[in-house]
């Protein structure tokens, strides 16, 4: 193989005129995560992922819960969902922290590119796989007999409610990604928490099941709260007095990540 | 933020700026906590000029760099690019330079013509004349047939070639290269050299950080050579040379452990800081002031000493030897 040095006279011939706008920069960021998702199978992942939870779930305690007097489809698929989020974080927190590691996120920097259209593209495109996951595992619940039985305003609000938990961990996720800029120690250090507050949660069991000294952390944590709530707008309940809590969980959170994210986004070193 | 970037031809480039140089910096100070990297650095590079900054590590090359390329805003000072202030008009200077650092930074996941059209895209070009632009590039940086893989898997030499090609989809008015060769093999280097030149053709300044002396003084119109945060010499890679004073007889016995023996016998014709450096050494550099004569001199010497040599020469200064008179300690690392 050759290495030959472009000729002089050629290198910039016939450059059209161009304009750089935040809207195409961040088109063309968010695009190619998304094509890489599609193509290198993540996405592939993120419709599996769901079925594999729900299956590993629903067989084992459907009886169980019966015998409980809980319809356990009905039951599981919130924090089934949620768990479907926590991997959109997962792999965001990836691909901040690659981003960061191999300088591109640096890069981007020194050009003339909005600067927040990085960020807004990687979270635009954990959205992405978000959405398609969460159709995946909506289509799965039903495969089971989950029913959205509140009518559509209300199905809507579930798929809302829990894309935007997506978007307020992932804005976290990123932060960490940018300032860490370490894929592996994060995925691991990521594993634990997503861990304890998916199986310490009311999601899976109710809080009888849990021992009485673990049950006022697994009664009031935030992804028992969320997943409450979304149990509550898919049965169609969906009452002030249920959702508060969650909404301020959600928003504090919110408060946190997202100057956060922004900071570790924006700042230069 | 919808801004246009101009493409003028490089002739019109140079007509517009009249004589203001591409890069100026004044006094310019950068600390982190009690770490002083930077303690007053000015230089100016000129439009269509190759500026090597050689200096070892932590001298402060990088933080230069990172300065003028408005990824470090300075405590004080000023630094303009391109005609812009990199505090008051830092949108101006991202959109006249392009910046490759040590590591290539690329999407690894795309292909080298994926990461190409997406820099077009980025730098404001339409879908279209991106993927033309990447063609064309390619076809310039010979990288056709490695086009479509994922640029993970290129080699280090394809991978640089990627990442300054992607630099280029629009035309830039100042490049900046930090050290652009390190870790590549001597033909790709060659290969980044020729790029240089072709760059400084077209009427672009580059600045050019480096620890291989040789390359500044293959490339550079003019050399600053940093260390400690501040500017210890400048000039073209010749007045460097003329500042250690005349040429240097280079002596390497038959026995390389004779070397002190060699030393010895030599006598006053060794400085005393090159005497305390010979342990391990398998030659002897001596300065010769007086050139062909303190050849003969030490010829006479070592022969009377009976010491047996295979080779002795006289050469002009290196820029290691510029790098070693002026800052007391030898460049590279």
């Amino acid at each position: 193989m050759s290495v030959s040095a472009p000729a002089a006279s050629t290198l910039f011939a016939e450059l059209p005129e161009v304009r750089p706008s935040s809207f195409a920069q961040w088109r063309a960021l968010t695009g190619r995560i998304v094509r890489t998702m599609a193509t290198k199978g993540e996405l592939v992942v993120a419709v599996l992922t769901p079925l594999v939870v729900t299956v590993a779930f629903y067989l084992p305690l459907r009886y169980v819960m019966k015998v409980q007097g809980i319809d356990y489809a009905q039951y599981v698929m919130p924090i089934v969902v949620l768990q479907t989020m926590a991997m959109t974080m997962m792999s965001n927190a990836q691909l901040a922290a690659f981003e960061a590691l191999t300088g591109l996120s640096t890069r981007l920097q020194t050009m003339p590119i909005g600067s927040l259209v990085p960020l807004m593209s990687r979270i635009c495109a954990g959205l992405v796989r978000s959405v398609v996951s969460l159709i995946a595992t909506v289509g799965y619940g039903y495969l089971i007999g989950f029913r959205f039985t509140g009518g559509w305003l209300q199905a809507l609000a579930f798929c809302g409610f829990a894309l935007a938990v997506g978007i307020v961990l992932t804005l976290g996720a990123d932060a960490l990604g940018s300032l860490t800029k370490n894929p592996e120690a994060l995925s691991q250090a990521l594993t634990l928490p997503i861990l304890i507050f998916g199986m310490m949660s009311t999601g899976f069991v109710p809080e009888a099941s849990f021992p009485a000294w673990v049950r006022p952390f697994a009664r009031n944590q935030p992804i028992s709260q969320f997943a409450h709530t979304l149990s509550d707008m898919a049965a169609g309940h969906l009452s002030w007095a249920g959702t508060w809590v969650s909404l301020v969980w959600l928003g504090g959170l919110a408060i946190l990540f997202l100057p956060l994210a922004v900071w570790a986004s924006v700042r230069r070193s | 933020m919808p801004s246009s970037i101009s493409v003028d031809s490089p002739a019109g480039g140079v007509a517009s700026r009249g004589g203001e140089p591409a890069v100026l910096v004044s006094d310019v100070r950068k600390s982190f906590g009690d770490v002083h990297a930077l303690q007053g650095i000015s230089f100016q590079a000129e439009k269509a000029s190759v500026l090597g900054i050689l200096g070892p590590n932590g001298a402060g090359k990088t933080t230069t760099v990172k300065i003028l390329s408005t990824l470090l805003r300075p405590d004080s000072g000023t630094a303009v690019v391109a005609g812009h202030d990199v505090l008051t008009d830092s949108a101006g200077v991202r959109r006249s330079i392009m910046m490759t650092g040590q590591y290539a930074a690329l999407d690894e996941n795309l292909s080298g013509r994926e990461n190409l059209e997406l820099f077009g895209r980025l730098m404001g070009l339409a879908k279209s004349a991106a993927r033309k632009r990447a063609d064309t590039l390619l076809e310039e940086f010979d990288l056709v047939s490695a086009g479509k893989r994922a640029v993970r898997n290129y080699s280090g030499g394809m991978r640089r070639r990627v990442d300054i090609a992607c630099g280029l989809v629009v035309r830039p008015e100042v490049v900046f290269l930090d050290e652009p060769t390190t870790g590549l093999d001597p033909r790709s280097r060659q290969g980044v050299w020729d790029l240089v030149t072709a760059l400084k053709n077209q009427g672009i300044t580059v600045l050019l950080t480096t620890q291989y002396l040789e390359e500044a003084d293959v490339l550079s119109d003019n050399i600053i050579v940093i260390d400690k945060g501040t500017v210890i010499a400048e000039g073209t890679a010749d007045q460097l040379k003329a500042r250690t004073g005349g040429s240097f007889c280079e002596i390497v016995p038959l026995d390389v452990s004779r070397i002190p023996a060699t030393v010895q016998a030599l006598g006053d014709l060794v400085p005393a800081a090159v005497a305390a450096e010979i342990d391990g050494a398998d030659k002897l550099s001596i300065p010769a002031p007086e050139g062909a004569a303190t050849l003969a001199e030490a010829l006479r010497r070592l022969d009377n000493a009976g010491i047996d040599l295979a080779d002795i020469a006289l050469r002009r200064p290196s820029l290691d030897d510029v790098f070693l008179s002026i800052t007391g300690h030898s460049g590279g690392h």
